[in-house]
């Protein structure tokens, strides 16, 4: 065998091995990613009306928190969540829910009655009556559900 | 731009010296049966990252262990392909790893130089049965409970310390939490930390010394 034809078996060989490797790489590796991600993707599918109470317990001009509880399957675990929403209105009619979590990193936030604001212990973030960002470093104001009133109780979209 | 970093690295970490003794010796003139033990190599690591990815969903509590499994089966996307692949691999060990035993034991390469090889290799036989015996456990459907209930009983029949054995494979008299939470432990770090260990050993002697030919008859 003269040393050409030798350097070509070489080569082949080293190709044919990176090739192999490369395939079985990429048949373990693509499903190996899809199985990593695979719950991320789906995270936030289903949306609910969710029951929060009754529209007359809401004090006219005044946020008023409501909590409620709800079924949540993750994975193969069935867990009990609380879902909380600060309920305004100005007319008793016209209903805005606001999220009482954090634009900023996510903690919780109280209404604080005396100075008419929405306060976040984490980071001393200051929220207006409407959930716009008064100071501190929120980057947007607070969320909003989609709310509606049915036979005098309220519902919220979430899940 | 590749070969320059090539030289760039193995001036500083003198990579080539390491890549030749690995993949550029001397080999003698021998047969597809000497592929047995690249063959188990290969399955090892295919364990080893499928394993690790079960790991990401798999929860080694009775209430949690069987829900857990059924959702990687059926809910993870391509969860089915991973446990699929990790549950064959584990077949294809054992057979692998006794075939490249046999190999070894007809062609003699037990013999010296190579004794701690094999030494190694024995104590690597025994550490991927171990694997099988204690993944079999973590699906924790009425196979895994049953199974392992008579394998631990099998272990305490041996004479003087079996009853011992057993408590100490179970955790307690019984089958319990206990029982699938060492399983699990044993499973994913005793076992995997042992068997890198002895497979350095293994692969560096394998190196080092070289393999050995097939013998021929005046041998």
């Amino acid at each position: 065998m003269s040393d050409e034809k030798g350097l070509k078996r070489r080569d082949f060989l080293s190709m044919a091995t990176l090739a192999i490797g490369g395939f079985i790489s990429v048949v373990v590796g693509i499903p190996a990613v899809a199985y990593i991600i695979g719950p991320a993707r789906r995270a936030d599918q289903e949306q609910n009306w969710i029951r929060l109470g009754a529209a007359s317990k809401v004090e006219l001009g005044t946020p008023t928190l409501f909590k409620t509880r709800i079924e949540r399957q993750v994975g193969w675990i069935v867990n009990e969540e609380e879902i909380s929403a600060y309920i305004l209105t100005e007319d008793g009619r016209n209903f805005v829910a606001t999220s009482n979590i954090c634009s900023h990193l996510g903690c919780r936030v109280r209404w604080i009655s005396d100075q008419e604001q929405f306060f976040c212990p984490c980071h001393n973030a200051i929220f207006g009556k409407s959930g716009e960002v008064v100071s501190g470093p929120p980057p947007r104001p607070l969320d909003q559900f989609e709310i509606k009133v049915e036979d005098g109780q309220l519902y919220i979209l979430g899940g | 731009m590749v070969p320059q970093l090539g030289n760039w690295l193995d001036e500083r970490m003198g990579w080539r010296s390491v890549w030749d003794a690995i993949f550029l010796r001397k080999i003698p003139k021998v047969n597809w049966l000497f592929t047995l033990g690249s063959a188990t190599l290969f399955i090892a690591v295919l364990q080893g990252v499928t394993g690790i990815l079960l790991m990401i969903y798999y929860v080694p509590t009775p209430d949690h262990a069987y829900d857990s499994v059924q959702f990687i089966t059926t809910q993870v996307p391509a969860g089915w392909l991973i446990r699929g692949l990790h549950h064959y691999g584990a077949s294809a060990m054992v057979i692998l790893t006794v075939l490249h035993m046999l190999r070894v034991i007809f062609y003699g390469a037990y013999k010296y130089p190579r004794e701690i090889t094999w030494f190694s290799g024995v104590l690597l036989l025994l550490i991927v049965t171990g694997f099988g015996f204690t993944g079999y456990l973590l699906p924790w459907d009425q196979k895994a409970f049953w199974a392992t209930t008579v394998g631990t009983r099998i272990a305490s029949v041996a004479p003087g310390f079996g009853e011992w054995l057993l408590l100490v494979m179970r955790g307690g008299e019984e089958l319990t939490a206990l029982t699938l939470a060492r399983f699990f432990g044993v499973h994913v770090w005793i076992l995997p930390a042992s068997l890198l260990i002895l497979l350095s050993i293994h692969i560096y002697l394998v190196i080092r010394i070289g393999i050995s030919a097939v013998p021929k008859r005046e041998d």
